[in-house]
């Protein structure tokens, strides 16, 4: 191997040295090891706006076989939590979580989220912020990594380092195409004129969908535990505009509920937030899924 | 009997039998799995780490207490490692409640253990079952519908379920969450004890799933 002079390492690391810096005082931070994966806390623009709000992610890589959970993590598990450290001025939301896969072990199903998820947590700047030089957000997530094998536990220490401008928002170049992705996956409130409807039947809950078109799949996913028998299948009966899906009542719920929330995705992962009152009659309502809350 | 009245007395003891049937089943508890709150609960027999057996009709007049198990699940860690789990094994046996850990891992698993390993581990941990029952092949497991380790099931003296969940309202693996937290088998046998209704007699069980023979990948 030829030896490379030792001034030219000097140019390259002069070079080059200034731009990695740059890098790192981006929105895009390193990712943190996890147990079997990595996590990122990642912002959808390059500063902070005061009086705007601004996405940031929680971006998770996991290896094959693991998963972390849903807000409802279904029959086991837990979903991972996060508490932030921010400067005053400054508010985190609640995760807007995508719609969940099933995990099916066979006895047991969980909800949760395999391969990679972008969590989205929105940080609302107050409009009295100061510009100012690059303030750190920190967060420490607690986490649960399971495969069908064992759980393990975990916390990780994430941070962001982003400058506060009175100018409007700039998108990150960098992390533009993940959030916009995981934005237009996010489940969003049914369309007006779709109907739902919701019947107790003793033993299951039967949701009624009119969408106008035929559906050829659909899962419910509730968002309170306890309500429904997560490793019961979801029978589908379909027709031309509409469909039933029945949901087994879980063996824990043993009080009468009087709505069923929760996130219901179609063919081609479409998920909608649906929020139906239950009823004993048959009777078909108007869609009340819009204004759900998350 | 004259013929002509044979028919109408055979229509009206079909009635009747349809009747004291139809009334039994309205009668009958709902039809859900049997090892569920309110419901009988389903008789079995296991053998201990010890190699002694134990049958749990043999405990009626008792309250008893079924303790899913898998020593490597950290939520069931965060129970005994904080020494939770022993001292509600040694509080309820004190009282007369007989408490089985019951092992439902399938061999090669996590939670599955020889006897020998078993007894080291309740040795090790101080821990103060009645028994630990090794259920390899998940038939009490099964039988109990055990989804996740813990998960804790509560029989009253008549053999009826009376809890079936979750071992504490805090679903988390940090052990910073057990003093806090209300713990659901106490305040089961504490109430039942009493006399009165039990508050909270089905919870969502929360930690591991309970890694049976059967678990498909």
């Amino acid at each position: 191997m030829q030896r490379r002079s030792p001034s030219s390492w000097f140019y390259r690391t002069l070079t080059f040295g200034p731009a990695l810096l740059l890098c790192a005082a981006n929105a895009h931070a390193e990712a943190t090891p996890i147990t079997h994966g990595s996590l990122e806390l990642i912002a959808r623009n390059q500063w902070i706006a005061a009086g705007h709000t601004l996405d940031l992610g929680l971006r998770f890589q996991l290896e094959k076989g693991w998963h972390i959970y849903w807000v409802n993590p279904g029959d086991s598990g837990e979903p991972p939590r996060v508490e932030w450290q921010l400067p005053a001025g400054l508010t985190a939301g609640a995760i807007e979580w995508p719609a969940p896969r099933r995990l099916d072990t066979g006895s047991i199903v969980d909800y949760g989220y395999e391969d990679r998820v972008l969590l989205i947590v929105p940080l609302q700047a107050a409009p009295t912020l100061a510009a100012q030089q690059p303030v750190r957000l920190g967060a420490q997530v607690k986490l649960l990594v399971c495969s069908h094998e064992m759980c393990i536990p975990g916390k990780a220490e994430l941070s962001l380092t982003l400058p506060i401008k009175s100018q409007p928002p700039a998108p990150d170049t960098l992390t533009a195409e993940l959030f916009a992705a995981t934005s237009k996956s996010l489940p969003r409130p049914a369309p007006g004129n779709w109907k739902f409807s919701v019947t107790d039947a003793n033993d299951s809950f039967v949701l009624t969908a009119n969408v106008g078109h035929q559906v050829t799949q659909a899962v419910f996913f509730p968002l309170a535990e306890s309500q429904i028998e997560n490793a019961a299948p979801q029978k589908l009966v379909t027709e031309k505009a509409d469909f039933r899906l029945t949901l087994r009542k879980s063996d824990q719920l043993l009080k009468p509920i009087d709505r069923l929330k929760g996130v219901l995705v179609l063919s081609g992962d479409q998920a909608f937030l649906v929020d139906v009152p239950i009823s004993k009659a048959g009777a078909v309502r108007s869609n009340s899924g819009n204004g759900a809350t998350k | 009997m004259k013929r002509s009245t044979l028919l109408p007395m055979l229509l009206c003891r079909m009635l009747l039998c349809a009747t004291l049937v139809a009334l039994v089943l309205c009668a009958a508890p709902p039809l859900v799995s049997a090892a569920k709150v309110g419901a009988v609960a389903p008789d079995f027999t296991g053998t201990a780490s010890t190699g002694k057996t134990f049958r749990l009709s043999d405990y009626r007049g008792k309250y008893v207490v079924l303790e899913w198990h898998n020593n490597g699940c950290p939520f069931v860690r965060k129970q005994y490692n904080s020494g939770n789990m022993q001292q509600l094994q040694k509080q309820w046996t004190r009282q007369g409640v007989a408490w089985f850990t019951i092992l439902s891992s399938a061999p090669g698993k996590q939670g599955y253990a020889t006897a020998q390993e078993e007894n080291d581990y309740l040795a090790k941990m101080q821990a103060a079952p009645t028994a630990a029952l090794l259920d390899p092949n998940g038939e009490i497991g099964h039988l109990y519908d055990a989804k996740t380790s813990p998960q804790m099931v509560v029989i009253n003296p008549q053999g009826v379920v009376i809890y079936d969940g979750a071992i504490d309202d805090k679903p988390t693996t940090d052990l910073n969450d057990v003093p806090g937290a209300t713990n659901y088998v106490s305040l089961a046998l504490q109430q039942a004890m009493a006399g009165k209704q039990v508050e909270m007699p089905a919870t969502r069980p929360y930690g591991c799933s309970v890694k049976y023979a059967d678990a498909t990948h």
